[in-house]
């Protein structure tokens, strides 16, 4: 005991000298998350991968974002959502006011101006902005109001509802930065989309792409500031990316910010960590904190463990991705609706959801989750029924020949399929076994044809395939099947070919359909009609799975991806502190 | 050199004449993010293409002479305004190109890369060697018993374990907190000196280096053992034997020399396996190497980047190739070429 004085002497020296205590260091320490890419380039005109839409979600604003709170489209930059005017039957006009308090770094206020730059910006050949330019070709003109810099009028061609959420889904970028002397003001944005690939550019858009290609804002972003509340700290190519919260961000200062409007976090870490086992430790070595997307497996095995369970929090979200088969309806073989009827009997939704998800997803009917209120609720959900299969093919003409095999009358050809899948995916290799069994089982010659993503994605837009099986990616913001079914989308995204005035019809009612009873009328025979017509099975919609550490509070979860609002995060003990002491 | 820039040509040329080209996968990969604009439509997707090859450089003729579109044997000259002539110029002016993804300068991204995985991939070919050599003299040595039959069962169980289950293993087991967690937690902050930078990095890098060593280990040992236990059998090493000179002393300093020149030629055939191991060490345990560059840009079909590999990979192999000729002049005075 009678070093007892030294002894305490020393721990309180130790105590002082160290720079901050644990609750200190929990409030100042990054938050780390898991990314299975590298970004690649953080450029705003252009997206190499989701990882990149996220990174941009940091760094810049756009007049309406997600709100990971309802899974809507809500106004960021733009005080409200825009007011709509349709013009004739081919023209539609939008209203934005801009929010008076959004500022660029530099103070300078956030105006119609550099909507209108940002627009042009996408349309400057030369620069990596292709789809950005196909993507907002339909906003034909930006009308500015003489008398309010902040107010301004989007003239857009086409009419849809879904054209609103697009028409703010994009970084708004400054025009000081690169165009301080505002040449591309004088220039309409139809001319510049009107330009000819083979035309040479006019002077001051030429001097505009030099000035933004010598930026290299794909790799070093702070060249082009944004007005998000992040900026890019460290990134190693690979590695990590680092963004660090600014100390002074504009929308802080709102009297009630909007949930899109705000920031917690102070250090965001994102890990890139291809390989999941690797990241699934690196979780539970707390080099991680925040775990989206992870798989079934993993997921549900480290729930089994007691101690993981009391260091992490485990959350579940149903997506909007769909896990279909689809059938390539301009096939001879896959012409009649009664064949595509009878193979979809010959597929086990439940089943296959449980082998391959652990039973977490949802089975559908259609392409609407059933939480969607247009599910059409009517239809019963399609079994694995080989009798019903049986019975369809002999009703399509189908012979059972000695052999076993199947032939049309007149025909030597049996019905032999190609099934293609994305070769790295143990859920589609799962589908297509089991499918092929059911066939086997049938006499139907089922080849399995595994193939590279971009092959796959290749072969299916040029008709490449029998069947396949892949995802098909939603979001609640559209009700738009057209990508997948209007006969003008084939050789694009409507894989399955499917072509039929009737639904092309159907298809673009919804479209433009407003009201809400009508709307519903029209999707749910929609969705009996693809039941019907089979062009595709959709199986099940798969599941966000989200792991977090313990301590991180206010996690809203998604159907969208990332999964999560990253800019909702915080750490337990600076919330404390934000909320103050307890009484 | 000549065959350097032969597989570097061929894989340029390839490359033009795969089905799926890079403004392909650029576009597929837009499609995928979860944006409120919906896909393009056919004739968008043609333009999109069409920008995409021009700002790339695809849009000029690949070669010299290509195939008149639509014919069947009708060629024509292009001259020398040609993807492969642009190429060819830069590449000698020391240009790699740029990467279609970033834009960002191949040489660049490459000598990023490789500061990771050399001296990833060299610490463990050096550690690799020096384990081999001891253990084939243990196992040259050793007249039967236990612990050889256990060293040589080892090294043939690591010979048929792939080397990512090997990686994944070890990192289940070595930096697991439920198993043994004996990997340092990374840090991000810059060390205060440099001997802690290398402490850290070589806590950080302990694991892939073992796993590349494990890997490569059975390569190297089992046929230097069998060949010093040839050489064991020799005349010459039964004289030194009966002249009473221990063993281990007989291995050292009269069979290792002759023994050790087969091993020139496999450490000269380990350049391959190391690259294609620190592929799969890199993405086991997520490091920013010039193997997962590489196979992340074929993956992309970010062919500058995959052509400039194919280049470095080449030279580095002629490097290897004059290096073991050289040890073996070193190693036999009788290999040396005479004037």
């Amino acid at each position: 005991m009678r070093y007892h004085w030294l002894v305490s002497s020393l721990t309180l020296l130790i105590s002082a000298c160290s720079t901050a205590s644990p609750e200190q260091a929990q409030v100042a320490a990054p938050i780390h998350i898991r990314w299975s890419t590298d970004p690649i380039a953080l450029d705003p005109l252009a997206f190499p991968n989701q990882n990149a839409v996220e990174a941009a979600a940091l760094l810049h604003l756009s007049l309406l974002q997600n709100d990971y709170q309802t899974d809507s489209f809500t106004a960021c930059l733009a005080e409200q959502l825009p007011t709509v005017q349709f013009v004739g039957d081919s023209v539609t006009r939008l209203e934005y006011h801009l929010r008076p308090a959004a500022k660029w770094d530099d103070g300078r206020p956030v105006l119609a101006t550099d909507v209108d730059f940002t627009l042009k910006l996408m349309q400057c050949p030369g620069l990596p902005n292709e789809m950005s330019r196909t993507q907002f070709s339909f906003i034909r003109q930006v009308l500015p109001d003489p008398v309010d810099p902040r107010h301004f009028t989007l003239v857009c061609r086409g009419q849809a509802v879904e054209m609103i959420n697009a028409s703010g889904d994009f970084p708004i970028l400054p025009e000081a930065a690169l165009d301080a002397q505002h040449t591309l003001r004088a220039l309409p944005l139809a001319v510049l989309q009107d330009w000819p690939a083979a035309k040479v550019p006019l002077p001051p858009v030429a001097a505009l792409v030099r000035r933004y290609q010598s930026a290299d804002i794909a790799r070093t972003p702070g060249n082009l500031p944004g007005c998000g509340p992040y900026r890019l700290v460290v990134w190693e190519h690979n590695r990590h990316v680092l963004f660090s919260r600014k100390a002074t961000w504009w929308a802080d200062s709102l009297h009630a910010a909007p949930f899109v409007l705000q920031a917690r976090p102070q250090l965001l870490d994102y890990l890139i960590m291809p390989e999941d086992a690797a990241a699934t430790i690196a979780l539970r070595r707390h080099e991680l904190d925040v775990y989206p997307h992870m798989s079934a497996r993993s997921f549900q095995q480290l729930q089994t463990s007691e101690s993981v369970r009391q260091e992490f929090a485990f959350y579940t979200e149903p997506s909007y991705d769909v896990v279909v088969v689809g059938f390539n309806t301009s096939r001879a073989t896959l012409r009649n609706k009664l064949t595509r009827q009878a193979l979809s009997r010959l597929l086990d939704p439940a089943g296959l959801l449980a082998a391959t998800q652990l039973g977490q997803g949802s089975l559908t009917v259609g392409l609407l989750p059933p939480t969607n209120p247009f599910y059409n609720d009517s239809l019963a959900a399609l079994t694995y029924a080989p009798s019903q299969a049986q019975a369809l093919l002999l009703k399509a003409g189908w012979q059972r020949q000695p052999d076993g095999n199947w032939q049309q009358p007149g025909s030597k050809e049996p019905l032999a399929l190609a099934l293609r899948y994305r070769a790295d995916d143990a859920t589609f290799a799962t589908i297509a076994l089991q499918f092929r069994a059911a066939a086997a089982k049938l006499g139907i010659i089922v080849t399995l044809v595994p193939t590279e993503a971009n092959v796959l994605s290749s072969a299916l837009k040029s008709g490449d395939f029998d069947i396949c099986v892949r995802t098909l990616k939603g979001s609640p913001f559209g009700l738009n099947f057209s990508v997948y079914f209007h006969s003008k989308a084939i050789g694009t995204s409507n894989f399955s070919r499917f072509n039929q005035y009737a639904t092309d019809h159907l298809l673009e009612a919804i479209e433009v359909e407003s009201n809400r009873l009508r709307k519903r009328h029209l999707l749910r025979n929609f969705q009996e009609r693809i039941r019907d017509e089979v062009p595709l099975v959709p199986l099940f919609f798969l599941s966000n799975r989200l792991v977090t550490n313990k301590q991180l509070r206010h996690v809203v979860t998604s159907g969208l991806k990332p999964g999560y609002a990253v800019q909702a995060l915080m750490w337990a003990q600076t919330d404390s502190l934000a909320s103050g002491p307890t009484p | 050199m000549l065959a350097a820039w032969g597989i570097a040509s061929l894989v340029f040329l390839v490359s033009r004449v795969l089905p799926v080209s890079p403004e392909q996968v650029a576009l597929i990969e837009a499609e995928d993010l979860s944006r409120a604009v919906g896909p393009a439509s056919a004739v968008q997707l043609a333009a999109s293409q069409q920008a995409i090859r021009q700002r790339l450089g695809l849009a000029a003729p690949v070669f010299y002479i290509t195939r008149i579109p639509g014919s069947t044997n009708d060629w024509q000259w292009n001259g020398l305004h040609n993807q492969y002539h642009d190429w060819l110029s830069q590449v000698l002016h020391g240009n790699l190109g740029k990467s279609y993804l970033d834009g960002q300068p191949v040489t660049t991204l490459l000598a990023h890369a490789l500061a990771y995985s050399v001296p990833l991939a060299g610490s463990a070919a050096v550690l690799a060697t020096t384990l081999a050599l001891v253990l084939a003299l243990f196992l040259a040595s050793a007249s039967g018993g236990g612990g050889r039959t256990l060293v040589q069962a080892s090294l043939a169980a690591l010979q048929v374990i792939p080397l990512f289950l090997l990686a994944l293993t070890l990192l289940l087991l070595l930096a697991n907190p439920e198993m043994l967690n004996l990997m340092p937690e990374s840090s991000r902050s810059p060390a205060p000196n440099q001997l802690a930078a290398i402490g850290r990095w070589a806590g950080r890098a302990a694991l892939p280096i073992l796993s590349l060593v494990l890997a490569v280990l059975p390569t190297l040992t089992l046929p230097l053992a069998a060949s010093l236990r040839h050489e064991l059998n020799a005349a010459y090493a039964t004289t030194a034997r009966a002249k009473g000179l221990p063993i281990g002393r007989v291995l050292r300093r009269h069979l290792l020399p002759n023994a050790l020149l087969p091993l020139f030629t496999t450490l000269t055939d380990l350049l391959p396996t190391l690259v294609a191991g620190t592929v799969v060490v890199e993405v086991a345990f997520s490091l920013p190497g010039s193997g997962r560059l590489l196979a992340e840009a074929a993956a992309a079909h970010d062919y500058p980047i995959v052509v400039a590999g194919v280049l470095l990979l080449a030279g580095v192999r002629l490097l290897c190739l004059i290096a073991a000729d050289m040890l073996y002049f070193m190693a036999d005075p009788r290999l040396r070429p005479t004037t």
